[in-house]
């Protein structure tokens, strides 16, 4: 049985199914990027998978535990981290404070009432400032940051939350190519340690880390497989056509 | 805004409450210290709006709900404490004969304790406030919703304490209440020991609010008053922290009534009424409802300025008060407390500045 099942997953918006019958099944320490054209169900299905939307048919099973209606936090807890497409840090704290509540290994109100951060910072969160640059940044609002520092803080975030299985929203989406460079080799780390749904546009990121691919068109898998047979598959070609082929997706 | 050192946070804190305390050994006129016992009280009740609705975005307009039960639980012992002076036949209290009860009520029973009052005015509000927050925001109910169930919460409230006569005294609420009674110590509202005690349960929960919201809890709560549930992905149960704010709020509100009803000898309906609901929010906001301790100074200063004012204006009062909220609102969004952060930011960066210049090379020593 692999780590993350999904199982004829499905989500209707008003009779719109946005994923529709979808099977996936990753195992534990992969990474997998998703694929798929503008609407094609990706972000819905991270969704889903996070618990920030309810699915209406399919299940769920996270490490053979059936997680399909358990709540937002009860997944996390169970270790599923999310980053979100648009960025989602708390904008009235400072990054310091994002990070802490990143820190969340005891999430219970009886253990973090006892809990009293201090400003030295612990060495994990030491390293991961470091990785992501923001060492400059650590008392500046999170609000004041650009996009970009916006994008690592997330990241920073979420290695900080060391979850297991950590599910990224497009998180080059705005970056230099050095910052994607940087990206990937985050994920080359990250690799085997957890396990990675990613989701992304940017094929050279996803050329350089990407062991399997699936393909999402239309709420349904299209094509699953490394990269070389997803960018041969006659399928995917048609699906793309309209954007010239994948490779310029 | 980058956060100053925890000690420096303090400071204000430990000041205010010094000179709280301090007030009896400069002020010997009983009618002053009676007043200024009932401000501090009113102040608590704005530090508890500020914990809910500063630090976790519950705008919390139905506040009068558990400042109104606390002033009850106590009002209730107090008055069972007059017995036989002020009871009819079976020493019952006075409202109750007039409403034709032979028999004390069994929920009454348990106020001829001085210590379950306590208990009751602090737990009551505590636990009406946690059942309220759990079906609230287990379904996810925030923002605006919020303010309207618990202003509907506060009138249903209002509502069943005035129809309630023969057990609450209806619209009169309970009035002639003894004055309570502790380790040998009596409390006149008119004495230095009273004013003790007020000032003492407002430095009290201050500093206990300002532990609480230091604590990695108060930043959880922080960060979902900021208006996200991104919380949730962290793993933070976002409901039971909610309720663990607005029932600690409650708390303290109630505490702030039970104060209220001891200083006034009395308790009503009106103190879960709307208008001292909503004033409570006006305080908060004009003191700076992201600061305890700016709520408090706010709601002192507008009893204040109340107190001496209303006297002269005494119809225009409203019209004044409603003028000031606006001008907060649009003027100091944080209040008093977000001016004097600014204004102490301001000095010590300038007095940052000069020691950077006159120090350069310690400086960049002390740099990491
Ligand atoms: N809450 C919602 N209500 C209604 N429709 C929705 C909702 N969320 C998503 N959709 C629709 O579902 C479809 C899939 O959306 P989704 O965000 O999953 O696409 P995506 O693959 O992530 O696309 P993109 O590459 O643009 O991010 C879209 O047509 C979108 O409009
Ligand atoms: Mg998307």
């Amino acid at each position: 049985m692999s780590y993350l099942e999904l199982h004829g997953l499905e989500v209707s918006f008003d009779g719109f199914k946005a994923v529709n019958g979808l099977d996936l099944s990753v195992e534990r320490g992969e990474l997998r990027c998703l694929l798929g054209a503008n609407g094609a169900g990706k972000s819905t299905t991270l969704d889903l998978i996070c618990g920030r939307t309810q699915p209406t048919g399919g299940r769920i099973l996270l490490d053979e535990h059936d997680i399909t209606y358990d709540p937002e936090y009860r997944r996390a807890r169970r270790g599923v981290g999310r980053k979100f497409q648009v960025p989602s840090v708390f904008k009235e704290l400072s990054v310091r404070e994002n990070l802490e509540i990143a820190r969340s290994r005891h999430p219970e109100p009886w253990c973090t009432l006892r809990a009293f951060p201090g400003r030295r910072l612990s060495p994990r969160v030491a390293e991961v400032v470091e990785i992501v640059g923001l060492e400059d940044a650590l008392d500046t609002r999170a609000g004041h940051l650009s996009h970009g520092q916006t994008q690592w803080l997330e990241i920073a975030m979420l290695l900080v939350q060391d979850s297991a299985l950590i599910l990224m929203d497009e998180p080059t989406a705005g970056m230099t190519i050095q910052e994607t460079g940087k990206t990937s080799a985050i994920f080359q780390r990250l690799r085997g340690r957890h396990t990675l749904i990613v989701v992304e546009h940017d094929m050279g990121f996803v050329r350089e880390i990407a062991e399997t691919i699936t393909v999402l068109h239309q709420g349904r898998r299209l094509s699953e497989g490394p990269i070389r047979v997803i960018e041969n598959d006659p399928k995917v070609r048609e699906a793309y056509l309209g954007s010239g082929g994948i490779s310029h997706a | 805004m980058p956060r100053i050192t925890s000690a420096a946070q303090f400071l204000p804190y430990i000041l205010f409450c010094g000179a709280i305390l301090a007030v009896p050994s400069i002020v010997s006129d009983p009618f002053l210290l009676n007043k200024f016992a009932r401000y501090l009280a009113l102040g608590l009740a704005a530090a508890a709006l500020a914990l809910s609705w500063g630090y976790c975005g519950i705008l919390n307009l139905g506040q009068g709900v558990g400042f109104g039960l606390g002033a009850y639980a106590m009002a209730m012992h107090l008055k069972l404490k007059t017995s036989p002076v002020h009871t009819g036949t079976a020493g019952l209290p006075d409202f109750m004969v007039w409403n034709n009860l032979d028999h004390l009520p069994w929920f009454w029973q348990p106020f001829h304790s001085g210590l379950f009052a306590l208990a009751a005015a602090v737990l009551l509000p505590a636990l009406v406030a946690a059942l309220l927050g759990w079906f609230m925001f287990r379904a996810r109910i925030a923002g605006v919703y919020v303010a309207i169930i618990t202003l509907a919460m506060l009138a249903v409230t209002n509502l069943l304490f005035v129809d309630q006569q023969a057990y609450t005294g209806g619209l009169n609420g309970i009035t002639d209440l003894a004055w309570f009674e502790m380790g040998g110590v009596e409390f006149d509202p008119y004495s230095p020991a009273f004013y003790y005690l007020s000032a003492g349960c407002l430095a009290f929960f201050l500093m206990l609010g300002m532990v609480f919201t230091r604590s990695k809890a108060g930043l959880v709560l922080r960060a979902i008053g900021s208006g996200t549930d991104r919380v949730l992905f962290f793993g933070y149960d976002m409901a039971s922290y909610q309720c663990l704010a607005f029932s600690l709020s409650a708390s303290m509100a109630g505490v702030a009534g039970m104060l209220y009803a001891m200083v006034l000898e009395f308790a009503s309906p009106t103190f879960m009424g709307v208008p001292i609901s909503l004033s409570m929010v006006i305080w908060a906001a004009v003191g700076g409802r992201g600061s305890l301790l700016g709520a408090t100074v706010g709601a002192i200063l507008v009893n204040g300025t109340q107190g001496s004012l209303s006297e002269t204006f005494l119809d225009s009062w409203q019209l004044i008060l409603g003028a000031l909220f606006i001008l907060v609102v649009v003027f100091l969004p944080n209040g008093i407390a977000g001016l004097a952060n600014s204004l102490g930011a301001r000095l010590s960066g300038r007095a940052r500045g000069m020691a950077a210049r006159s120090a350069a090379p310690s400086a960049l020593l002390n740099r990491r």
